[in-house]
């Protein structure tokens, strides 16, 4: 037997828990809560693990050769445990009410299981020392995904939703493959240390078809630009919660793999590929921006901004290592909160009402607690202080900006006019629009109420409050 | 114990909202009391630490904050993620601000009494709103300092676009929008100057001791100026201003007008013109140009709109033309003109949009030519804008006319023809500033009262008092200058010493 070492447990639990909570399915009664509280006490109990893990200020832990822990992973891993523990949270709703208004709480489990093995899937990426675990680790992220996407198998636009996903997913696979491969024949080697030593040594075309098409594939799963289309779709079709851990856990997956790409056998040639980040983020950042202009549904518009949100991390990437890495953990969890909190909004809207810039109308005068919670969500996500997304969003700008790409930083910022100009159009649909006597009353109940002031506080307090930053995310600087 | 009295500034107003969202919207009389207390409450400190200042003036201040003669000064370690500090202190200059801050917010939260609408969120707005404007003067760290100034934003637009009148949606969205634009310009120039500085922190006086590069410079200083000069109204960027003001709820109006407006003049001074000294030397002549739209042709457009909120929003253009004027002037006596028609102008365009907002309350509408004879039945609120109007145009006596004598004496001193060319140019155009506020006044006080106006009521007491306490710091600051002017002088002198020693 391997002598297990600590750092590792929280990794094991995850893969362990999953299968007891699936496995629980066949033995509950379909209104049974159990594998719902066990979910909950599994991912709680791996966040309280990984945040025993002490800081080991850039030494890395190995186990077995090809599964490191640094510091960057912790703090990854403790992104993406969140990110499932509130999408499983958003998911109880969706399971309660049911497709036929009937619960169906024993599908919990099944979706459930789907979220941890996406979550595991995303550890693997920041675990990985060698190329063939790092491509495990996304597919292991993404194939759980296409399982969630087609949850509405009736629903047309969920069935298409599906499609749609599984067909560009499979592509941008194919993308990746093609970019490791032609990787592997130019350094010889499928393990990190040895690649980056060949590309440090010297460059040649087969190197850059080898990034081109790394960067391809992750545009598909990052939404970058011109591989964004499938998102509004997806994210429209696809049932509210899946929307959520997709928007979440999928693109913390996607920028945890290109942190580890750009830092790590690629360094090297960092420098060189600024342009391409930097036209990737640029061009991003603004199509995101131009595309959710116009939309008048909820979560289309979600699609399109969070769009604009990876095109905003790009901008990140351009900075040296630490400063960067800092910026993204930090932007990631202040954009999953803020995006959670918008979702948990959406899904009580969309319990009553169509999920659509309409349904919101009056929302300030008949529930103004919610609308304060989308206003406090929308403000953040348009970077406006003193909440979270605006220090996530000066991290990342202060990253993009430390390395002198002055141009992309100013051009990203004037983009967050445009970007308040659209979050504005939905406060005001709530917050200024008469209140329509059409539209079905609104009702909280005492455990949505709970999460959605939490995290409208964690938006709020997330940002200047220095303790939490200092503490939880100085990781890299000390 | 001055120094945490300072902190409290900022600190009594957050803390009020706090109080308040413990409470449920229907104890609206709790809420109104909790909320007239606390702006009493922070009214009375600053009142009391201006006094400190001007009686300590002359005294060595903290030597931590040299070249600038900075009291109460805090630097506590903040945001150690990207090195910024929470960083506050006060001179003259802010300090005077912070009054005026003070003395408007308490006056806005007293006229608003009796809104329509959800008034816990409304006062909740007011007070984050007052957080932001009070932040914004006292901080020294660029990140604090741009937290507060953006912070603005999120209030504005709720508060024009929930409780004001007209085309409330796109005015709001038009102001916010373009103060947006300003602060994106800002936040692009920051990044810039941290980096190329080569500063260890955002501290503004560490950033003021390094030299920045002459070519960076150059294109740094039009962008954060304009950009703090797009919140202050300056041509191009003056248009939301108009549709902003005449959307907004009168307290919002007296806010945004009275101090607001100023934030964007108390950045061009303070972080653009302090720390990129050459390149200011450079274009300020040019935004001298500019100001002939501001300050020349916005009393003409006053002239033709019947909007009383539309001429006074005019009106404030002109008259922040002004404080650029004295900016650009580059002369201690310009620079001290400008500070003190920051000041000047907070207390009167606040007057103004408080009578305006007391007259509208009374008649639901704005429009001059349906208005007439209302002097016989609000006297009061008549003279009191009769009063705003003569302090407008600079009548001797009231703070306007120590201001303005101030800057053109400042400006003229200026080497240059243009300044001197657009000097007389202002100098003139006060006689078209006394042509619309008379013919308002005119119209609007005078003449036969219209039939459906006969059952109004002059002002009640909070608004009589209101309006006392305005014509009273008019008329302290119009009889007595000296005091200003002498603290003023410590805080200016670092700025202007540091463009002085150019070669």
């Amino acid at each position: 037997m391997f002598n297990i070492p600590n750092f590792i447990l929280p990794d094991v639990l995850l893969l362990i828990f999953p299968f007891i909570v699936i496995g629980m399915r066949l033995f509950v009664t379909t209104r049974s809560q159990l594998p719902w509280r066990l979910a909950n006490i599994g991912f709680i109990a791996i966040f309280i693990l990984l945040n025993l893990i002490p800081f080991s200020g850039g030494a890395e832990r190995i186990f077995i050769s090809n599964w490191k822990v640094d510091d960057f992973g912790v703090l990854m891993r403790e992104v993406l445990i969140v990110s499932a523990l509130l999408g499983m949270w958003l998911s109880k709703d969706y399971f309660e009410h049911g497709a036929d208004k009937k619960p169906q709480m024993h599908q919990i489990a099944e979706f459930i299981g789907a979220i941890a093995f996406a979550t595991f899937g995303g550890f693997t990426v920041v675990s990985a020392c060698d190329l063939l675990t790092f491509f495990l680790g996304l597919e292991i992220a993404t194939i759980p995904m296409y399982a969630l996407a087609a949850w509405n198998k009736r629903d047309q636009y969920g069935s298409e939703a599906a499609t749609k996903y599984i067909l560009m997913g499979s592509v941008a696979t194919a993308f990746e493959l093609f970019g490791f491969s032609y990787l592997y024949g130019f350094s010889g080697s499928l393990h990190f240390s040895e690649i980056q030593a060949a590309v440090a040594s010297g460059s040649s075309p087969l190197l850059w078809i080898a990034v081109l098409f790394l960067f391809c594939g992750i545009g598909f799963k990052l939404t970058l630009f011109p591989f964004y289309t499938w998102a509004p779709d997806v994210y429209e079709g696809a049932p509210t919660p899946v929307t959520a851990v997709l928007s979440v856990t999928s693109k913390a997956t996607a920028i945890a793999f290109l942190v580890v790409l750009v830092y790590g056998p690629l360094s090297p040639i960092q420098d060189k590929m600024a342009p391409l980040i930097a036209l990737l983020a640029g061009v991003t950042l603004f199509v995101g921006n131009l595309g959710a202009l116009k939309q008048s549904r909820l979560r289309r518009f979600m699609a399109y901004s969070s769009i604009a949100q990876a095109g905003y991390i790009m901008v990140a990437l351009l900075g040296p290592a630490t400063t960067a890495k800092t910026a993204i953990i930090y932007y990631l969890f202040v954009y999953a909160v803020s995006n959670y909190l918008a979702f948990f909004v959406f899904s009580i809207i969309g319990h009553h009402r169509e999920e659509t810039f309409q349904s919101l109308r009056g929302l300030s005068k008949q529930n103004p607690s919610l609308a304060i919670a989308l206003a406090i969500s929308m403000f953040s996500l348009a970077g406006i202080p003193p909440l979270a997304g605006f220090f996530g969003k000066f991290h990342l700008f202060f990253s993009g900006a430390s390395t002198g790409h002055y141009t992309l930083v100013a051009f990203a910022v004037l983009n967050n006019v445009i970007a308040l100009f659209y979050y504005l159009q939905l406060i005001k649909a709530a917050w200024v629009d008469e209140p329509d006597g059409h539209l079905t009353p609104l009702r909280l109940t005492k455990r949505q109420r709970e999460v959605v002031i939490l995290l409208s506080i964690a938006v709020i307090f997330l940002g200047f409050v220095p303790f939490l930053s200092n503490n939880i995310f100085a990781g890299f600087t000390n | 114990m001055n120094t945490i009295l300072f902190n409290s500034i900022w600190v009594i107003p957050l803390l009020t909202v706090l109080a308040c969202v413990m409470i449920p919207a229907t104890y609206a009389k709790t809420i109104r009391t909790i909320h007239v207390t606390s702006a009493t409450i922070v009214l009375a400190i600053v009142c009391y630490l201006t006094y400190v200042v001007y009686a300590l003036s002359g005294t060595p201040t903290n030597p931590a904050a040299a070249p600038l003669a900075l009291r109460f000064f805090t630097d506590i370690p903040w945001l150690s993620m990207f090195k910024a500090n929470y960083i506050v202190g006060a001179d003259g200059l802010n300090m005077l601000l912070l009054a005026l801050t003070a003395f408007i917010v308490w006056a806005g939260v007293l006229v608003s009494l009796n809104i329509k609408g959800n008034q816990k969120i409304f006062f909740a707005l007011i007070q984050l709103l007052a957080t932001s404007v009070y932040g914004v003067y006292m901080s020294f760290d660029l990140v604090l300092f741009f937290v507060f100034y953006e912070m603005e934003a999120l209030c504005m637009y709720l508060m024009i676009a929930c409780y004001g009148s007209g085309k409330r949606d796109y005015g709001g969205k038009k102001l916010t929008l373009t103060l947006a634009f300003g602060s994106s310009m800002i936040l692009a120039t920051l990044f810039g100057l941290f980096f190329e500085s080569g500063a260890t922190s955002w501290n503004l006086i560490e950033i003021a001791k390094t030299n920045l590069p002459m070519d960076f410079q150059m294109w740094a200083f039009p962008l954060m100026f304009m950009g703090f000069a797009v919140s202050s109204s300056l041509f191009p960027f003056h248009f939301w201003s108009p549709d902003g003001h005449s959307a907004a709820p009168t307290a919002v109006s007296m806010l945004a007008a009275g101090v607001m407006m100023k934030m964007g003049a108390y950045g061009c001074l303070r972080v653009a013109m302090f720390l990129m000294p050459e390149a200011a030397k450079i274009w300020l002549p040019y935004v001298v140009a500019l100001l002939i739209f501001n300050v020349v042709l916005g009393p003409f457009i006053a002239i033709r709109h019947k909007d009383l909120k539309y001429i006074t929003a005019y009106s404030s253009i002109s008259h922040l033309g002004l404080i650029f004027l004295g900016l650009a002037a580059l002369t201690p006596i310009g620079l001290r003109g400008a500070s003190l028609q920051m000041i000047s102008h907070g207390f009167l365009t606040g007057l103004f949009f408080a009578t305006i907002g007391m007259i509208y309350e009374r008649t639901h509408t704005r429009d001059i030519t349906e208005m007439g004879g209302i002097m016989r039945k609000m006297p009061f609120l008549g003279v009191g804008f009769v009063l705003a109007g003569f302090a407008g145009l600079g009548l001797p006596g009231f703070s306007g006319f120590i201001a303005e004598s101030t800057i053109f004496i400042g400006a003229f001193q200026q080497d240059s023809t243009l300044t001197r060319i657009v000097t007389i140019l202002a100098i003139l155009s006060i006689t078209t500033t006394a042509v619309y506020i008379l013919q308002t006044a005119n119209r609007m006080l005078h003449g036969p009262l219209p039939q459906k106006y006969e059952s109004l009521t002059d002002g009640c007491f909070r608004e009589k008092l209101v309006i006392v306490v305005l014509v009273a710091c008019l008329l302290f600051i119009g009889v007595c200058p000296g005091w200003i002017s002498e603290i003023l002088d410590q805080s200016i002198a670092p700025i202007f010493e540091k463009i002085n020693n150019i070669p």
